[in-house]
């Protein structure tokens, strides 16, 4: 008898459980406590903590809204989020990368803020980069973008000078030069941290795009004004030709692997004298043991013959599930998280390219690592920012199959030459598709 | 006079009933086993009957279980039917939809970049699959990656369970130390060996270097060649475990009165290994192999994390593929691939259980020669029924 009725116990346990389970995601509480399901995508540990003592302070500001922080691990993430907007339920802010909107916004998951954000005073605070990648084309608003990731290149202040030069590499026939003279294999010091893994085909890019600089289209960082891809350039060879043979002549062999970690970790370490990164590696190296704080600074980001570069913004922000039942709520987070001191901070904890147009006169940016990314804003018309076609449907096809590719020619198993013929016939007929 | 003594302990232990669960593996395995018994207890009045009772077990084992067929009243049938519902739901509903749902994804355009259109499309994805250049690599790749990870993974594991199975001081903690790697999840193993393969910051070059076995670092991951042999390690390491585990259990579960018997019959290491050991475990090897043949070929971690089917799309299988193309949002071709992994290890798994089971009925066969043998001389007839 005992054990029948500890059986029923044990159901009515279990239903409950599974019940209560079910039961997430639902409307408001009865004290009319709204719980926001935000979900983060380039999830880190140091980032979480930011994020929630943000939000801390949100709900201090709101006392009738709660926001519950979802951050599965950032291989995973997007997916993950995919998942839960296609069930169109329990998510009601989310992050929004540069490559997902589009997919997102096309399958009808995100909702559209813009007559949200209708005056909004948040809009005068944000620097003209931030504007535009707040609006697709059509001007819809998917997503307020929190920080901006761009090159830099971190150099070895001693190295540099040891080698007999007075500045850091300007052009990227510079760093050819200089990195060649560094590299001494014997002793296991290298020139450059080549990215020869994942995502290699972002630095081919760069290097092609700063070489076509002057013909460049600002709206699609791929074609040419003359409506052609950059592929198709001749100087796009010319340009490969100097980053292959900085491989060749001036990079760890290995590098053919190197994806993120084996890049910061082989400058950190102290055995690269040059890494071209975004501003969050500032961080890292600032724990390094190997390298101290004065062997190391940046340079703004590597020009082509014509004395000019293309920084190619990649950014990410927060936006809202077309499926959310509480848009009013999110929207304020959203805004939030754009204003002020909560987008200063985030900004600055995480190494970001900042937002606010208050930045500049912030002292914070115009020290140290920092000051060449102050140079970039200064100087428009060298540093040019171009839109990069991150936004394509194909983009993660395009990033495995180039990154394929350039590891063929490193590997000696293609050249540069049928890899960029590949490359322009890729662009031209997915453009031609569309 | 020992020998009289000590055989009738063992014979009883020796007989089907004697072996642990009564699986037709188990009772191949007891037949398997019995040629070294039977024939070693035929001095004195016990060797007929030894030889007689094996061959009397290994006829009628098949027909002995069947003749008391339960007969099935229908409220039986419910009360089972009852209790086997909320598994099957649960799989059902768990398991079965979701396979089912995500299959038909394979004959339609389901590309999560624009869900807009998901028409059928029939066999296209499959003859994309069929027709990408990738495919020829990823295929023997797989190959590669599962005979060049099961072949060392068994004979080291073998061993492992062979030397654990001693007792010794301070077992335990070896068995432990051992069996740890399984807990790893195979993701961090990955990067771990990413790491440890590193050809600057490595800890592997580094302790070629310091043996002076190499002058110039290996690029491990670099070089398709070497990058195949270096996840090969990883997933060497990783699975002996697994092997470990397994034949340790099923030696444990072989009678120690057998090992006395073969000892006093003068049986060596090596003839014990193959007369007594293998034979009595040949069931749990066979399913071990087939499981791990399943899981190995299902296994993307490690190569994922290690060289993300690099450099060059030369170190992916068919997973770590599925994978890339889960990635690019094309759901329909991924699908595609999940589709053909599912037909390819199918059709495996038929053909190692039929094979393995055709071997098991030849393993019977030296019980014949035992009998044939009966009455002769026990120790050259052992070593005929050797021969034989």
């Amino acid at each position: 008898m005992l054990s029948r009725r500890r059986t029923a116990t044990a159901l009515c346990l279990a239903a409950a459980l599974v019940l209560s389970g079910c039961a997430v995601g639902g409307g408001a509480a009865a004290d009319g406590t709204v719980t926001l399901h935000m979900v983060e995508s380039l999830t880190n540990p140091t980032r979480t903590a930011v994020l929630k003592d943000l939000i801390g302070e949100f709900e201090k500001q709101n006392p009738k809204i709660k926001v519950d922080l979802i951050s599965p691990p950032t291989d995973q993430a997007d997916q993950k989020i995919q998942q839960m907007l296609q069930s169109g339920s329990g998510i009601d802010t989310l992050e929004v990368r540069d490559i997902t909107s589009g997919p997102w916004s096309t399958n009808h998951w995100l909702y559209d803020m813009s007559k949200d954000l209708k005056g909004w005073a948040g809009w005068d605070e944000l620097t003209d980069n931030t504007v535009k990648y707040a609006k697709d084309a059509k001007g819809r608003t998917y997503y307020i973008p929190y920080g901006f990731y761009g090159l830099s290149l971190f150099y070895r202040s001693d190295l540099v000078t040891g080698a007999g030069f007075k500045n850091p590499p300007a052009s990227w026939d510079d760093l050819l030069e200089q990195a060649t003279a560094i590299q001494n294999p014997g002793k296991r010091q290298y020139g450059y941290a080549f990215r020869g893994g994942t995502n290699a085909n972002s630095n081919a890019v760069a290097v092609i795009e700063a070489y076509v600089a002057d013909k460049i289209d600002r709206d699609n960082g791929f074609k040419l004004t003359d409506g052609r891809t950059i592929f198709s350039a001749p100087e796009a060879l010319t340009a490969l030709k100097t980053y292959f043979a900085l491989f060749k002549k001036a990079s760890p062999p290995s590098s053919v692997a190197w994806g993120y970690p084996e890049m910061v970790e082989g400058f950190s370490n102290g055995s690269t004298a040059f890494l071209l990164q975004d501003p969050e590696v500032i961080a890292t190296l600032g724990e390094s043991k190997a390298i101290s704080q004065q062997q190391w600074t940046t340079a703004p980001l590597l020009t082509g013959p014509s004395g000019k570069a293309v920084q190619p913004v990649a950014t990410a922000g927060w936006g809202i599930a077309a499926g959310s039942k509480h848009k009013a709520e999110a929207t304020k987070l959203v805004k939030f998280l754009a204003e002020g001191d909560a987008a200063t901070t985030f900004d600055k904890k995480n190494s970001l390219v900042p937002i606010l147009k208050s930045a500049a006169d912030d002292t914070y940016y115009k020290t140290g690592a920092w000051a060449s990314y102050v140079k970039m804003t200064e100087n428009p018309d060298a540093y040019i920012t171009v839109t990069q076609p991150r936004d394509s449907s194909w983009w993660t096809e395009w990033i495995q199959k180039s990154d394929a590719d350039i590891q063929k020619v490193l590997l000696g198993k293609m050249t540069p030459e049928q890899l960029l013929t590949g490359w322009d016939s890729y662009w031209t007929a997915k453009w031609k598709s569309q | 006079m020992k020998e009289p003594v000590a055989f009738p302990s063992a014979r009883p232990e020796g007989e089907p009933g004697g072996t642990p669960t009564p699986t037709t593996c188990s009772t191949d395995a007891a037949v398997g086993a019995r040629p070294d018994v039977g024939p070693d207890a035929g001095t004195g009045l016990r060797a007929g009957a030894g030889g007689r009772g094996s061959t009397a077990a290994s006829t009628s084992a098949p027909t002995a279980p069947r003749p008391r067929r339960p007969v099935f009243t229908g409220r039986q049938g419910l009360t089972v039917a009852a209790f086997m519902a909320p598994a099957a739901l649960f799989v059902a509903v768990f398991i079965y939809y979701p396979m089912i749902a995500g299959s038909q994804m394979a004959f339609r355009n389901w590309n999560l970049n624009d869900l807009t259109d998901t028409s059928w499309v029939g066999l296209k994805n499959f003859r994309e699959i069929f027709t990408d250049p990738v495919f020829g690599t990823v295929l023997s790749n797989t190959g590669i990656w599962v005979v060049g990870s099961i072949v060392p993974q068994f004979v080291i594991g073998f061993a492992i369970a062979l030397w654990l199975r001693r007792r010794f001081r301070f077992r335990g903690l070896y068995q432990a130390l051992i069996f740890f790697p399984w807990a790893i999840s195979g993701f961090l193993i990955g990067i771990l060996f990413r790491w440890m393969f590193n050809s600057e910051f490595g800890v592997v070059n580094d302790l070629l270097e310091k043996a002076g076995l190499i002058n110039e670092p290996i690029p491990w991951l670099a070089d398709p060649k070497t990058a195949m042999v270096a996840v090969l390690i990883a997933n060497i390491w990783y699975g002996v475990t697994f092997f470990a585990i397994m034949i340790l259990a099923a030696l444990q579960s072989i009678p120690d009165e057998i090992y006395e018997a073969a000892e006093i019959d003068g049986a060596g290491k090596v003839r014990t290994l193959f007369q007594i050991t293998i034979p009595s475990i040949r069931g749990t090897l066979s399913l071990t192999v087939l499981l791990r043949v399943i899981w190995i070929f299902n296994f993307p971690d490690l190569i994922f994390a290690m060289t993300g089917g690099g450099p060059s799309n030369e170190t992916h299988i068919v997973t770590t593929w599925m994978i890339t193309v889960t990635q690019q949002g094309d759901y329909g071709r991924a699908s595609a691939i999940g589709l053909i992994v599912v037909a390819m290890l199918l059709v495996f798994s038929v053909f190692h259980l039929t094979a393995t089971r055709e071997k098991s009925a030849t393993g019977g066969r030296p019980t014949t020669g035992g009998k044939r043998a009966t009455g002769r001389n026990p120790r050259t007839r052992k070593t005929k029924g050797t021969v034989s």
